[in-house]
């Protein structure tokens, strides 16, 4: 067991060494990306709607799950899927996995997410990430970008809501949808990690 | 008189051609399967450094660093270095690519990602992605990944890694 770690910071150095290697700037390097299974860092971040504190933590004692979507009012790619979240936010609350939105963009203020919120009917909160701090800490780089947690707070899927941003009638694999039933079927999410894709989280 | 007739006939068959031969509108931008990436976009250009910049019409960054692109090309030795775009925006919009192609006059091949699930996409381009835009990814003269370039690139970022490939390759 103790050898984990000392493997890991290994591979680590050899991404780091092969990325020096092939050229990517050390600026780029910084952003971490919470893995499958690790604790989620805890938040309290405040609601774009009424700034009211949400603690992730109070969330996380009283549901079975929690859904974490990094959202933006303006990219195309999260607003192609602005009913598909409202619809789920108000399915999954329902059962006991509530899903919140997180705006990290430092173009997008806070007056403008609660207008965004309201005109979709998103009646989850939308909190509002001053400074990126909170998508620095799970490393989220895309909207829409999507983290569930169980109950004790550990990454259990992470990536896209869907594969087909185009056409909601048409989605094969509702790669959110699918963990979620799973949390509520009690049993392991069939597909932990997919690929997040939309646009890049516009960071301070 | 005769000569000159042949000559204007000559032009006129020439003028025609060059229309005939200019892509048309819808030609402006090529599709490609995830499956073809590396046949089509890169091994294609066998023999010369390329250089493949993903981007989208509803990235910010992507269009704004374009004339950077541009600009470093016009450095690059059409003989070594192929440049090629490669969109990333849904199969919807191709239109907006190619207007943003015509009215930008983007001198590049532009391709566009046919994939109805991204994922398979960004996994045959580059396993080591994340799947953001802009990206763009510099091959050496065997088609071997010479350099990732994450996030926005000046001209002489653009420069600099196929200056380091073209070095690098036999």
């Amino acid at each position: 067991m103790k050898k984990l770690p000392a493997v890991a910071s290994f591979a680590s150095f050899l991404v780091v060494l092969s990325a020096a290697a092939l050229g990517v700037r050390a600026a780029d390097l910084k952003i971490a990306e919470l893995k499958i299974g690790a604790p989620a860092p805890d938040f309290t971040l405040p609601n774009a709607s009424d700034g009211k504190a949400v603690a992730l933590k109070d969330l996380l004692a009283k549901d079975k799950a929690v859904a974490v979507v990094f959202v933006a009012t303006k990219c195309p790619v999260s607003n192609a899927y602005n009913t598909r979240m409202a619809a789920l936010g108000k399915e999954y609350a329902a059962k006991g996995i509530p899903l919140v939105g997180i705006n990290s963009n430092k173009t997008e203020p806070a007056a403008e997410v609660k207008q965004h919120a309201e005109k979709h009917g998103f009646t989850f909160p939308v909190l509002k990430d001053e400074g990126n701090k909170v998508a620095d800490a799970y490393g989220a780089s895309h909207t829409p970008e999507v983290f569930v947690l169980d109950a004790k707070g550990n990454v259990i899927y992470h990536g896209r809501i869907d594969e087909n941003q185009d056409d909601p009638k048409n989605v094969k694999s509702p790669d959110l949808r699918n963990a979620l039933d799973a949390v509520l079927a009690g049993k392991p999410v069939p597909t932990a990690r997919t690929k997040a894709f939309g646009c890049s989280i516009k960071r301070v | 008189m005769r000569f000159a007739l042949r000559l204007l006939s000559a032009a006129a068959v020439l003028a025609v051609l060059a229309v005939l031969a200019r892509p048309a509108a819808g030609e402006l931008v090529k599709l490609v399967k995830p499956e073809q990436y590396r046949s089509r976009v890169v091994a294609a250009k066998k023999g010369r450094v390329v250089l493949v910049n993903f981007w989208a019409t509803w990235c910010e960054p992507c269009r704004e660093e374009m004339p950077a692109l541009v600009a470093a090309a016009k450095g690059f030795p059409v003989k070594d270095v192929a440049v090629a775009l490669v969109s990333t925006d849904s199969l919807k919009k191709t239109p907006d690519v190619q207007k943003f192609l015509a009215s930008q006059k983007i001198p590049f091949v532009c391709w566009q990602a046919k994939s109805t699930d991204p994922q398979r996409f960004i996994e045959a381009v580059d396993k080591t992605w994340n799947g953001v835009v802009p990206y763009t990814l510099v091959y050496d003269r065997k088609g071997e990944l010479a350099a990732r370039l994450l996030g926005p690139q000046t001209e002489q970022s653009f420069a600099e890694a196929v200056r380091k490939a073209l070095v690098a390759g036999p």
